[in-house]
């Protein structure tokens, strides 16, 4: 799910994943035939941003807000091999200024989520993502537009070492393919040359994230720290708003917790930016509720 | 074991698809390529068109050059033939890209230097916001703040330059009739299609200098990238087999010495005292005076001081100052009014529920900070259309300049109605935008004024897409409203305001001597 937060919802801030069962980024699996539904609230706020690497306030703008509000399902395929879904509804408003706020659904995201080695605790995952805009929603008002329109396909390597105590250590890498994408304007100013053109080149970007925990009886919590930086990519101008082809690089620190003692359950996540570049210095904070189905004869790992 | 075979395949899969991620990195922006034509007519007696700053075409004086059999011509063949001899793929592809026309490069070029430059400073510690400085250019606020006035005027001046050096040009070539290298040595090929225009000077040599000389004033901080782009443009000539050295000097030479006298007239033309914000106080009076009841406030924190509000006392091009003052829009609906009420009804009704394609359109033209702004966007339109006319070098440089000369005319009226009646935004009833809010007076609308202008202008040049002209006018209009920044009283007084504006550069150009449209 972070995978999907990093790269679309509104970009200057490092919004970061959603709370759920089994996401994108863990080592948890659904059993074969079993499904689980989840729904969450998030909210990224922030009041300074990195203007390049200049951070600041910008008084026309007050408080960034972004809320949304996210349905997932994971479904297992087999024991091994987990499809995971997820669409969010996305709304951003200011606390001062004149900027509209913008709202809509935004993009559909997917994921294959393989575990390719099992041994003595150690695992090591494949996943496949891959994103599509749902919405019409404008993709360069930013920082209020609620994505980036772009097409993402995404490839990610995940290890994992879980002790019997239940402590784990978790770490991943990603390298994340992200479109070209049409705007509106059919002239744009990037790394400082103006393109005659309404198709504006994403940059591509990496994700890597580790992460402590512990997770037993169906209860876990963990801290991790991530990190999403884009493969090229231009700066804010000076006093400038952003633009989606600029370099969204973001540093984050946070805790999550998740008690799901049976079909139900509830998750909680807290992060905060404390590094970026064209990014907003937000805190995010996601509650969410979940439900699995389970099949006959599986209990929770 | 069937699973491991499983877990093999799907590992290697996986693996070959994350490689093909990272290295499928190019991606197509499907940017148009202008391409060199021969012109649909080379306009040989443009020598005798009339001139905006030159008192006769052949003011600045061009001495006669080496008959082509002379030693000294021969001697700039043999080097010539050395440069072609040796040409790199790098240097073939700058002969084509300065190929595609010198007036059509050298106005894309101004409007790049706008959109690096158009951003307004921002506020310091003691909440105030520094003039950017012209002999400071690189520091922060960075000189200048090219916003659409400065962009107006810049584009003026340098499609002006351009024009009378090229009508110059124009009248040399026909008194010398000296034909290119490639036609006075058959073994010389050439990049570029050969007309039988005469090569002394170089028209192109000629825009690359006037454009230098005004580019380098209007935009002092990037006088390095502009340096290089003059010898590119040189050089261009050179790799693609079309001019020898002496055209090029003799045609550097003109541009620079006509562009000289254009920019004296720049630097009295009154835009050093655009920015006098001491004058504000009795705008806002004589503003009230004349019934205005709410007026203008920056709604922007801290409070920033408009964008130029004596730019309306400087200097206009095709009409004069009493003119200007009969042609000024009546005063707008008052605050408070049944007629406010309906037009504000309009944008509170937006403010709800804004279409898709209403923020689309107002996207489109918003042409705000870090773009060359409506006057540019305007200039590339017109140069588009000259390119796919097939205009001669000459014939583009007289329809940019027309339509230079009317956009800051039309910068200037309009500015001198914003200030003369100083009516406040639609945000200060309460108010969001989807594009932005200029932080300067909302009657009337820049882009409605700018674009029916502009429209006017190319509807005369262009008469079989004057409708198209006029549709995107209208737009550019509409999208003022649709983006909430102004009224509908605003833009369409603008429309009317702008299009008598064009009128004006009309006449000038059914009087220039061309005989053309």
């Amino acid at each position: 799910m972070k995978l999907f937060t990093k790269y679309a919802i509104v970009l200057m801030i490092c919004i970061s994943s959603v709370a759920m069962a089994q996401m994108p980024h863990d080592a948890i699996y659904m059993p074969k035939k079993a499904f689980c539904f989840a729904l969450s609230a998030n909210q990224s706020e922030w009041t300074e941003y990195w203007e390049n690497k200049l951070k600041r306030e910008n008084l026309n703008i007050g408080k960034l807000t972004t809320q949304s509000a996210m349905v997932m399902v994971a479904a297992g395929i087999t024991d091994n091999l987990n499809l995971i879904v997820g669409l969010p509804y996305v709304k951003t408003k200011t606390s001062a200024g004149n900027l509209m706020g913008q709202k809509g659904i935004q993009d559909l995201s997917g994921w294959l989520k393989y575990k390719m080695l099992d041994k003595s605790g150690l695992t090591i995952h494949g996943v496949l993502g891959a994103s599509v805009p749902l919405g019409n929603y404008v993709p360069d008002f930013l920082p209020m537009s609620i994505g980036l329109q772009a097409k993402t396909v995404s490839g990610r390597v995940i290890g994992n070492y879980h002790h019997k105590s239940g402590v784990y250590l978790q770490a991943h890498a990603s390298y994340i393919y992200r479109s070209t994408i049409t705007i509106d304007k059919d002239s744009y100013l990037s790394n400082n040359k103006v393109y005659n053109t309404n198709v504006v080149a994403i940059p591509n970007a990496t994700d890597t994230r580790a992460a402590v925990g512990y997770y037993k009886k169906g209860v876990q919590f963990e801290v991790f720290a991530e990190s999403f930086t884009c493969v090229g990519g231009d700066n804010i101008r000076r006093n400038d708003m952003p633009f989606p082809t600029n370099a969204m690089n973001s540093k984050m620190i946070g805790a999550y917790a998740k008690y799901q003692p049976k079909n139900w359950g509830l998750n909680a996540k807290i992060g905060n930016c404390y590094e970026g570049q064209n990014v907003g210095n937000s805190t995010i904070y996601s509650v969410g509720i979940l439900y699995q189905i389970k099949s006959k004869n599986q209990v929770f790992k | 074991m069937k699973n491991l075979k499983i877990v093999k395949a799907l590992t290697i899969l996986f693996v070959g698809i994350v490689g093909l991620l990272i290295v499928s990195c190019e991606k197509d922006l499907n940017e148009p390529v202008p391409v060199a034509y021969i012109p649909a007519n080379l306009d040989l007696n443009a020598g005798t068109w009339k001139t905006y700053i030159l008192g006769t075409s052949t003011e600045v004086p061009v001495s006669e050059p080496k008959a082509t059999n002379s030693v000294e011509y021969a001697a700039e063949i043999v080097k010539l033939k050395t440069v072609l001899a040796n040409l790199t793929p790098e240097q073939k592809k700058t002969a084509a890209f300065w190929g595609a026309g010198a007036v059509y490069r050298w106005n894309e070029l101004a409007r790049e230097m706008a959109a690096r430059y158009n951003q307004p400073p921002a506020s310091n510690l003691e909440g105030k916001y520094p003039v950017p400085d012209a002999a400071n250019p690189l520091a922060d606020p960075r000189f200048p703040f090219a916003n659409p006035p400065y962009v107006a005027r810049a584009l003026a001046y340098l499609s002006v330059a351009q024009y009378d050096a090229l009508v110059s040009t124009w009248a040399y070539k026909n008194k010398y009739n000296r034909q290119g290298p490639s036609k006075v040595d058959a073994s010389i090929t050439t990049l570029l299609p050969v007309t039988a225009l005469p090569t002394y000077p170089s028209e192109d040599a000629v825009v690359a200098a006037a454009s230098y000389a005004v580019l380098i004033a209007m935009f002092p901080g990037e006088i390095p990238f502009l340096d290089s782009k003059l010898a590119e443009a040189k050089n261009a000539r050179y790799y693609a087999g079309m001019n020898v050295e002496s055209d090029i000097i003799a045609g550097d030479a003109l541009g620079k010495a006509v562009a000289a006298k254009v920019m004296a007239r720049a630097k009295t033309d009154g835009m050093a005292a655009a920015n006098n914000q001491t004058l504000t106080a009795g705008f806002i009076e004589a503003a009230k005076a004349r019934g205005i009841k709410d007026v203008w406030v920056s709604q922007e924190t801290p409070i920033r001081p408009p964008m130029l509000p004596n730019y309306g006392a400087v200097a206009t091009w095709n009409f004069d100052k009493a003119t200007m003052g009969q042609i000024r829009p009546a005063i707008p609906y008052i605050v408070g009014s049944t007629e406010w009420q309906k037009d504000f009804d309009e944008l509170s009704k937006i403010n709800g529920k804004q279409t898709r394609e209403q923020a689309r359109i107002a996207n489109y033209w918003a042409d705000g900070p870090g773009t060359y702004t409506p006057p540019g966007h305007w200039h590339r339109t017109a140069a588009n259309a000259a390119l796919e006319a097939k205009f001669s070098e000459v014939r583009m440089a007289r329809t940019m300049a027309l339509l230079g000369t009317a956009e800051m005319d039309a910068g200037i009226a309009c500015w001198e109605t914003k200030f003369y009646y100083y009516t406040p935004r639609p945000q200060q009833f309460g108010l969001k935008t989807s594009i932005g809010l200029p932080n300067f007076p909302s009657y009337t609308s820049g882009h409605s004024t700018f674009s029916a202008a502009a429209a006017t202008v190319l509807g005369y040049i262009f008469p079989e897409k004057a409708s198209i002209f006029n549709e995107q006018a209208t737009e550019s209009s509409n999208s003022r409203v649709y983006g909430l920044i102004h009224y509908r009283v605003d833009c369409s007084m603008g429309l009317v305001h702008g299009k008598k504006i064009g009128e004006y550069a009309i006449e000038r150009g059914k009087s220039d001597g061309s005989n053309l449209q």
